[in-house]
């Protein structure tokens, strides 16, 4: 079962019983849930907002600012999903939150911030949600010498492009070592932050597009360096008729594909410990989990430190959810608990997977002055003396 | 006094991000996961300290405004939803354990730890010991638990969690906080008595009486292996011979009973759950040898049970929230009440007959308390949130299963509001009188939970 429809979820949502084990880590050892931790009324919970959404679709209360804000106000990190004991609807709370926030959408209630998502990603001059001139990567392309026709497309993603960019090209530079036949294509937002923020009216289009431009150079296969948009492209496309055939696969998926078949070599060391941050998009939403662990253990001196919660169990970063542009200083005091978490590891660098963790991490780090390194896995090998066996 | 100035005050109590007067906020706390309508809330607060507690009962005095404690809002019959609007006061962040006595065995907490909170911690830091925990998702509140006369995990072995509690800190209706137990004469909170008892007047009087700020509860030694053997009976009226029989063994750390007649290979048993432990498999192996014997000359048998159920009842608190899922409907609420144990049969009877008068599949189960002191059977009804008419069956059947525990001569237990003028209808005059003149003179004002235990 899906939430594909209105009705599914409209169906659905009430059988919430508001039980509570959402807002636990697994051992309940302490709240997981970074909305409850914070605001703590259990309206915050994501069984008050199963609740509230409920209320509202049936007239028991208006809808409202506050009721949108209280919808908004979640990373959509999916800690519920993995906790709630209801294994009949619980893997859709989070598209049940996103549908919620959609009907709100509709009934006129979207919180000032988000509606910035939604202006700049549809302005033709941007088509990305950081109001950057819209870039067709022909630079990038000729730059690094990419094809007009490949079998891979590496989907960049707005935030590696336009606000991460050191991530972006170390990704350019290991795919070109790694002798990928790739090439860019003229990329619009992959809709990531219009679906969590229940802003959906373009989506389709935008995700057709997508697929079409993907087609257009002949690629049937799909590589990304953001978590955001491998969930997206790998996940939601088909639930919004952008049906496609094409395989979508995360930078550390094909990175552990070369080490294990042995054309990747590491001629260098990186004796350094890191802590892995484990982004919801691709842990929690998407089931890899162990993929970059792998990656990871596999450089030469590098110490992998895991934090208390990890995997299905990690603290979500923050960013996510449309919580970073709608409420940035919460947004980085979540960040800053886990880089809490990752000092008692001892680690000196803390890795992710996701350009918009890393952003989040970073911003964190350097607000709280938490003297960590924030890296991403592919800009940790960027780092190393390797080759890779075509 | 106007909303906005009571707000203000609540606000500088407890700080402007933890008090709220908020319609989307009012909304959840003014329902209860279980069948009962919604009730009006006026505002929410959540104190940190025993002082803010303090601070808002005094503001309550004065202002005439209701305050309900709330614990984890799990009681499922609507208790911590106020009657005549007020302050609820969403106790969760007082959250401190302050201390484990492995000697005396007994956590000092603050009362709104969840029983999820301490029992992890155990499981951390003191692995060979094991507090009371409820069938309740690990929301619940350990105070909420006990305060309720909750039962559970050790309820067979040890009695009902009630009873568990050491000492109590409670901020009474005048605001002044008081100390019960041996924590009123000493600096350990280790046992009741001996000086004249009045922890129960605070347990099972739902929020009337006082705030509870702190507590300490029992602790109990872990043994080292733990395992669940299964007997099946079919005839309800054997069923208080083999608890007897069970119970006398002295090897069972709980004890529960279950019948339902779905899905349909159910149909027809009693499940009678045994818990056994030890230091040893081998001791468990004995064990569970003793208790197959006891099952045949009991007229039950054994049950090998399948790893998947194994499953299901060695998790600890069980996942009994299920229920709640059955007709995929997100709610059920069930009476529990505490019954003589040569009742049982007539209770499972009655029980199911209820159930089917409205149309719900007979859920019925039982937790022994004390070694056959008492039990806790609970007749559960599923309902369907989405449908008024279905909730308003379920509440139906509750009431009429209140009755029938009356009729047994047992008493529902966290009863919501009907069932409370039920007991009240049917207990002592004097005990009655008793109450209302320690209610009246404890809270003059009748600000604690009114409309709870109300004495005519």
């Amino acid at each position: 079962m899906k939430v594909e429809t209105e009705k599914d979820w409209r169906d659905i949502i009430h059988r919430c019983f508001r039980c509570g084990y959402c807002k636990f880590t697994h051992d309940y050892s302490d709240f997981n849930c970074p909305s409850y931790k914070n605001f703590r009324f259990e309206t915050y919970s994501t069984g008050g907002r199963m609740w509230l959404a409920f209320g509202a679709i049936n007239g028991d209360i208006e809808w409202s600012d506050g009721v949108a804000n209280v919808l908004y106000a979640c990373p959509t990190c999916g800690n519920c999903m993995e906790n709630c004991r209801f294994d009949k609807f619980n893997f859709m709370l989070v598209d049940f939150i996103e549908a919620a926030r959609a009907e709100a959408n509709k009934q006129g209630y979207c919180p000032e911030n988000q509606k910035f998502l939604l202006e700049r990603t549809t302005n033709e001059a941007y088509f990305n949600p950081y109001a950057e001139e819209n870039s067709d990567n022909e630079d990038l392309k000729k730059q690094y010498n990419l094809p007009d026709e490949a079998e891979w497309v590496y989907f960049i993603g707005c935030t590696s492009n336009y606000r991460q960019k050191n991530l972006r090209d170390a990704t350019l530079r290991f795919l070109k070592k790694a002798g990928v036949d790739f090439t860019l294509i003229d990329e619009h937002c992959c809709t990531s932050p219009l679906l969590r923020t229940g802003q959906v009216s373009p989506v389709k289009d935008f995700m057709n597009y997508n697929v079409q431009k993907i087609k257009e150079v002949g690629a049937s296969k799909v590589i990304t360096s953001c978590a955001g948009c491998y969930r997206t492209l790998k996940n939601d496309f088909a639930k919004h008729e952008a049906e496609h055939d094409l395989e979508i696969i995360h930078t550390s998926e094909l990175i552990l594909k070369l080490l294990k078949e042995e054309k990747l070599k590491f001629n260098s060391e990186f004796n350094k410990t890191v802590t892995y941050h484990d982004p919801c998009h691709l842990g929690r939403h998407s089931g890899l989990y162990e993929e970059p662990r792998e990656v990871y253990k596999k450089i030469p001196g590098l110490e992998l430190k895991e934090m208390k919660r990890n995997r299905e169990n990690a603290w979500c970063c923050g960013a996510g959810g449309g919580v970073k542009i709608g409420y940035p200083d919460w947004s980085i005091e979540i960040s800053k608990e886990r880089l809490e978490e990752g000092k008692e590891t001892g680690a000196t660098i803390v890795s992710s997977t996701c350009p918009f963790c890393r952003t989040n991490l970073s911003d964190a780090n350097k607000a709280f002055q938490m003297g960590f390194e924030v890296l991403d896995l592919v800009e940790i090998i960027d780092q190393l003396d390797y080759e890779v066996t075509k | 006094m106007s909303n906005k100035t009571v707000l203000s005050d609540l606000e500088d109590i407890v700080g402007k991000d933890f008090a709220s007067n908020k319609k989307e906020d009012l909304f959840i706390y003014s329902l209860d996961p279980g069948a009962s309508l919604p009730r009006a809330v006026d505002y929410v607060a959540m104190p940190k300290s025993v002082d803010e507690v303090q601070r808002i009962v005094k503001l309550a005095n004065k202002e005439l405004i209701p305050v309900v404690p709330m614990g984890g809002g799990l009681t499922l019959s609507a208790l911590v939803v106020p009657v005549k609007g007020g302050i609820v006061l969403d106790m969760k962040r007082l959250d401190k354990i302050i201390e484990i006595n492995e000697s005396s065995k007994y956590a000092l907490i603050e009362s709104g730890v969840t029983t999820g909170q301490l029992l992890s911690y155990l499981n951390e830091k003191y692995p060979n010991l094991q507090p009371p925990i409820p069938d309740a998702p690990s929301a619940a509140t350990v105070a909420g638990n006990v305060l309720i006369h909750g039962s559970g995990y050790l309820s067979q072995k040890y009695g009902d969690h009630g009873s568990m509690i050491n000492g109590l800190e409670v901020v009474l209706p005048s605001g002044d906080i008081c100390k019960l137990g041996s924590c009123s004469v000493s600096d350990y909170w280790f046992t009741r008595g001996p000086i004249p008892d009045l922890i129960g007047l605070f347990t099972s009087s739902f929020g009337t009486l006082g705030i509870v700020t702190k507590l300490s509860v029992k602790l109990f030694y872990k043994p080292k292996f733990r395992d669940v053997v299964f007997g099946l009976a079919t005839d309800f009226d054997d069923i208080p011979n083999i608890l007897s029989k069970v119970t006398e063994s002295g090897l069972a750390e709980d004890v529960l009973l279950g019948m339902q007649d779905k899905p349909d290979w159910m149909k027809g048993y009693i499940f009678v759950i045994v818990y056994v432990t030890g230091e040893s498999q081998d001791e468990i192996d004995a064990n569970t040898k003793v208790l197959k014997k006891i099952y045949r000359k009991t007229n039950a048998r054994y049950m090998k049970t399948p790893p998947r159920i194994r499953e299901i009842y060695m998790e600890k608190p069980i996942f009994a929230a299920t229920a709640a899922d059955f007709r995929k409907g997100g709610g059920f609420e069930y009476v529990g009440a505490f019954l003589p144990i040569e009742k049982l049969p007539d209770a499972f009877k009655g029980g199911a007959e209820i159930s089917k008068r409205h149309g719900i599949i007979p859920t019925i189960g039982s937790r022994l308390i004390g070694q056959t002191h008492s039990a806790m059977a609970f007749f559960s009804y599923s309902f369907n949130r989405a449908d008024p008419k279905d909730m308003k069956n379920a509440r139906d059947a509750l009431h009429e299963t209140n009755l029938l525990a009356l009729e047994l001569g047992g008493i529902p237990w966290k009863a919501e509001l009907a069932g409370q003028k039920l007991i009240l209808d049917k207990m002592d005059p004097n005990y009655k009188k008793l109450f209302k003149t320690i209610r009246d003179s404890l809270d003059p004002n009748h600000i604690m939970n009114p409309g709870n235990w109300e004495v005519e």
